[in-house]
């Protein structure tokens, strides 16, 4: 790799070892990828904060990285926390809430902005083909796909290390050549609402391996429902970007068929219970503010039924330019928990065994890292069930 | 016995020599091992209940949450880490960890080549490992 001559004063240690230690990773990485360069980013999105996910790992380095003065170039954020500043906050043991507070203290004086969403965009909108460094593969999926940015799928490390030099490697879908489709999917069925296209994705994320694929017969896609077709095929398989617009198809591609039963039959594999949930979660990844908004208006005029608990999950940003609709949900007996998600928080800890959920990723995640029994549904039906 | 030397690519530098522990299996460092004991405690595994502390770490793979990375580093800084590390192909996660950690690491080496108990002498820098002492020579004396 050709690095300039401050990038070789930085990987020999000149500026101390916070940006050594980062230079090195963003070099090794970058010769193990095929990266000829490092290219500046326009921000950096890191993964890594839920000390129910994490556990005491992470602290020991990144105490050492603030120490060694360690602090980030580019526009930096964090992914969700293991648990809201109002309503969970109070029902787990104080020893768990220091650690979870350490670990974004120590992200926040690194001077990374302590956002705690997995959808960084609703913040603040990355350009129309700007270089980024994000994990968060549902983030990744929606800034390749979605916005047109460019971002690798990083890891935790590899995006801190990125955020704390404003460089990445130039490799893969930074290079426009790795950005076309290489696999056409042909949805032969009518996608009824955002489970269906979460459903989609964790389908054909099974079927491929890098492809890049553009998808036809997407009959009505908001953002939103791309948000969960891309939450989807990022987690059951390790895709980076996709198509959903037939101009991105240039040549005779391979062609995938996804039927009617496809879906029917991936959302009834998912749902591991029918019985009675004791969680309905909405906001696997965060809600925005028009789901936030579809929620209020489901819910309007009605109560959640007494032992019922629904959640809906979203950033402190988007709850606060949402405050009507909250207040909605509130007066309804629904909660708006915001820096987290029932994904990365101990759920399990509050007695729950079941949980309903809008979003594929959840139902493919929950079962193992949760423990619960999911059963995957629309929105709309989530809203029904919690009421009833 | 003649010193065999397996050539592979350098990713972290530094030289270490010890006992190998040996792998057929991927490792996920967050989950598959324990990060106050450096015991390895994923279920199934092949090297279960092994401890990887002072030890020349050799798997094919790493695979698993990026978290890992970090576990490497924790178990460096209590001394329970592994003294080297040898992959048949390094994977982001390792490689990472391992420069985080300072822990001298080399891949694109045949492991295959090499058994729990040989004693080995990695070269993090030139990339190569010496089985300086197979286990069976050392079993005869």
């Amino acid at each position: 790799m050709h690095l300039t001559s401050e990038e070789e004063k930085i990987f020999n240690g000149e500026f101390g070892w916070a940006y050594q230690v980062s230079m090195r990773i963003l070099v090794r990485l970058g010769e193990l990828f095929g990266a000829t360069q490092l290219i500046p980013i326009e921000s950096a999105h890191i993964s890594g904060v839920s000390y129910k996910t994490l556990g005491d790992a992470p602290i020991d380095f990144f105490e050492s990285l603030v120490e060694a003065g360690g602090k980030v170039q580019v526009p930096s954020t964090v992914n969700p926390s293991s648990f809201d500043p109002e309503y969970l906050a109070k029902r787990f043991p104080e020893d768990y809430l220091k650690k979870q507070l350490h670990v974004v203290d120590l992200y926040e004086k690194m001077g990374i902005k302590p956002t705690l969403t997995c959808t960084p965009y609703y913040l603040r909108q990355p350009k129309l083909g700007c270089h980024l460094a994000w994990s968060e593969s549902s983030a990744v999926i929606y800034a390749n796909s979605v916005l047109g940015s460019w971002t690798n799928r990083e890891g935790g490390p590899s995006a801190l290390a990125a955020a704390l030099i404003g460089k990445t490697p130039n490799y893969g879908v930074h290079k426009a050549e790795n950005r076309e489709a290489n696999v056409l999917i042909e949805v032969k069925s009518t996608l009824r609402d955002e489970t269906d296209f979460g459903a989609l994705g964790i389908h054909v994320g099974k079927l491929l391996k890098n492809e890049i694929p553009v998808f036809e017969g997407l009959s009505r896609c908001t953002k939103d429902d791309l948000k969960q077709l891309g939450a989807g095929l990022a987690s059951s398989g390790m895709t980076t970007m996709f198509h959903y617009q037939k101009k991105s198809i240039k040549e005779k591609l391979e062609t995938v068929f996804v039927e009617a039963d496809d879906i029917k039959n991936t959302i009834e594999n998912l749902s591991t219970s029918f019985e009675r949930s004791d969680l309905i979660f909405i906001g696997c990844p965060h809600c925005s503010l028009r789901e936030i908004q579809r929620v209020a208006q489901a819910l309007k005029g009605k109560k959640v039924k007494k032992g019922n608990e629904l959640w809906i999950c979203t950033s402190s940003h988007v709850r606060e330019t949402a405050e009507k609709y909250v207040n909605i949900i509130k007066e309804a007996d629904g909660h708006v928990l915001c820096n987290t998600c029932a994904v990365v928080t101990w759920i399990k800890k509050l007695g729950i065994d079941t949980m309903m959920t809008n979003s594929a990723k959840t139902a493919y995640y929950a079962p193992t890292l949760n423990e619960v029994d999911v059963t995957l549904a629309s929105m709309t039906k989530c809203i029904e069930e919690s009421c009833k | 016995m003649r010193v065999e030397v397996l050539r592979g690519r350098s990713i972290v530098s530094g030289r270490r020599r010890g006992l190998a522990l040996v792998s057929r299996k991927p490792i996920s460092f967050l989950g598959g091992v324990d990060p106050n004991s450096g015991l390895i405690i994923e279920r199934d595994h092949d090297l279960k209940s092994e401890c990887m502390k002072g030890r020349i770490l050799c798997f094919p793979s790493g695979h698993g949450s990026t978290v890992g990375s970090y576990v490497l580093y924790s178990l460096a800084k209590k001394g329970l880490g592994p003294k080297a590390i040898i992959n048949q192909t390094a994977d982001p996660v390792v490689v990472a960890g391992a420069i985080i950690a300072e822990i001298p690491m080399i891949d694109q080496v045949d492991i295959l080549q090499i058994e729990t108990g040989d004693d080995v002498e990695v070269d993090g820098e030139k990339g190569f490992v010496k089985i300086l002492k197979k286990k069976e020579d050392k079993k005869e004396k």
